[in-house]
């Protein structure tokens, strides 16, 4: 079969684009996941309520989706501190997180998940924003604003994360505390309570994630399992606890989801992925740039 | 201003079991006081009382810092170690999966510790130049003795006044041994610290103390005054050395 150049190009670039979208859909999982060891599958439906939360808004005040993801970010937050506290009492304290809390998370997906379908019933809902459907186009190239604005601003975004979490003394301390909890507290600080501010953090990404999410595509409260394996995948290829690691494998897992999908159909994409990821880790089992 | 450590009649154990029975240990301002004995004798739980890693049954542990008296006992790890104590664990304890520097600056999280960071980073570094050389490098991918330099300087990153090290001489070299406890001596003399260390090497740890007590199953069995006694006692030579 001969390979369309200009379809190749477009291909690999959608795919740039694709993964700083996954980017910020799989920073959340990689905080707490990775940094905290905490299995949070139900992210997801966090993910969505962020994009339902962006829907309610963009209809009721006409505000830009982006903003809306910016602004409820503190929300999110204190929403992700009440999830911990609630995770930390009922199971982490007594040592039982590691198959009750996945259940816990498992059950928090499938209640986020129904209350979403209960409150909004299951068709596809969207937001609108001036730049959902011009394209930029450069010679052969086309560049959807819908995409590239969420790329965008994902990257910079994770990238002031990275930023605050190696020149903060908050930060260093969630990158030590599932190192060493007890000797954290010789340092003067209560490893419950950094535990709990970063998880609040892993929730409060989820506010501009969904508000990407429901740019990109129209949702409904079942398409946040799509994203499930992805995250994690992308969480483990990036090395577990580096951001700049989970950045290059979202754009990984972008180009190669594209690359299938426009040659071979979008039903081998995540296949073609999840191989990817087995081979990646049998050469590098720390993953792309685990410590 | 004076700072101090005295504890009286501490009683401790885990669960059902006693570990530390009566124990009264004090430290006095700028002094080094070695706590001597073998593994399994208390040594390292009687550090986890005075940092309130363990509750003691009964008894009273108090700090005097800066001239301000301290009641320990019911006060959490981190805020014992925001009153000024710091403890040297055994095993180090280093986040091994962060770097040299990243630990140092953790170090530092306390506080009172934070506005002084960039100085005391400096100070580490000249007291310490080989951390400097591996600054980037990973904490756990180093060897014995340069992770026990770096617990001791991570410990002084939070600004102590009084230093707790539990067994610095575990897993290293004799001529590392040597050399951390001399360091020990230094930073002591440098900072002007009140230094308590649990210690097995009972001849480098009598080197730099100025008095010592030797624990033997939970017990002070015998407490010396000075170096002298300690060395030429028939007590100690058979209830530490076994002679």
């Amino acid at each position: 079969m001969a390979i369309d150049l200009n379809l190749l190009i477009n291909a690999v670039v959608a795919g740039l684009l694709l993964g700083g979208f996954y980017a910020a859909v799989s920073v959340g999982i990689t905080i707490s996941f990775g940094m905290l060891d905490i299995a949070n599958i139900a992210q997801p439906a966090f993910i969505l309520m962020g994009s339902y939360a962006a829907y309610l808004i963009n209809r009721s005040l006409h505000l830009d989706p982006i903003l809306i993801g910016v602004v409820m970010t503190p929300v999110f937050y204190v929403l992700g501190m009440a999830v911990y506290r609630l995770y930390y009492h009922s199971f982490e304290r007594h040592g039982d997180q590691s198959i009750q809390g996945l259940a816990f998370f498992f059950g928090l997906l499938f209640v986020g998940e129904v209350s979403l379908v209960l409150i909004f019933g299951v068709d596809y809902r969207f937001v609108e924003a001036s730049y959902i459907g011009p394209s930029l186009k450069f010679g052969i190239l086309d560049l959807p604003l819908r995409m590239l604005i969420p790329c965008v601003i994902s990257l910079l975004a994770i990238g002031l994360l990275q930023f605050f979490l190696s020149h903060s003394f908050l930060g260093r301390a969630i990158l030590a505390v599932s190192q060493d909890g007890p000797a954290l507290q010789l340092m003067a600080a209560n490893p419950t309570r950094i535990k709990q501010a970063a998880f609040g953090i892993s929730i409060a990404t989820s506010s501009l994630a969904g508000a990407f999410l429901i740019i990109i595509q129209p949702v409904e409260p079942s398409i946040g399992r799509d994203y499930i394996g992805r995250i994690f995948a992308i969480c483990v290829l990036g090395g577990m606890t580096s951001l700049p690691g989970m950045i290059v494998a979202s754009i990984i897992l972008g180009v190669v989801e594209s690359i299938t999908a426009t040659f071979y159909g979008p039903s081998w994409a995540p296949a073609v992925s999840f191989g990817f990821l087995l081979v990646a880790l049998a050469w590098r089992p720390a993953g792309l740039m685990g410590r | 201003m004076a700072n101090s450590l005295a504890l009286t009649g501490v009683n401790a154990g885990y669960g059902r079991v006693r570990v530390l029975e009566n124990v009264s240990v004090s430290v006095a301002h700028a002094e080094t006081v070695a706590l001597l004995g073998t593994n399994g004798n208390g040594k390292s739980t009687l550090m986890k009382c005075i940092m309130g890693m363990l509750r003691p049954a009964s008894g009273s542990i108090v700090a005097e810092i800066d001239g301000a008296r301290h009641d320990l006992v019911g006060r959490t790890t981190e805020e014992i170690v925001d009153l000024g104590i710091a403890l040297v664990p055994e095993g180090r304890r280093l986040f091994p999966k962060l770097t040299v520097e990243e630990n140092l600056l953790l170090g530092a999280f306390r506080r009172s510790a934070r506005a002084l960071i960039t100085r005391n980073l400096d100070s580490a570094y000249a007291t310490f130049p080989v951390l400097r050389e591996r600054r980037r490098q990973l904490a756990g991918s180093m060897s014995g003795g340069e992770q026990q330099m770096l617990a001791l300087a991570r410990a002084l990153m939070s600004e102590p006044r009084i230093l707790l090290i539990d067994e610095p001489s575990v897993g290293l070299a004799p001529i590392l041994v040597s050399r951390t406890i001399d360091k020990i001596k230094e930073l002591k003399e440098r900072f002007e610290l009140t230094v308590l260390m649990a210690e097995q090497n009972f001849n480098q740890a009598v080197r730099i103390a100025d008095r010592g007590y030797v624990i033997v199953h939970g017990h002070i069995a015998f407490e010396g005054h000075n170096t002298d006694e300690l060395n030429n006692n028939e007590l100690v030579r058979k209830f530490y050395l076994g002679l």
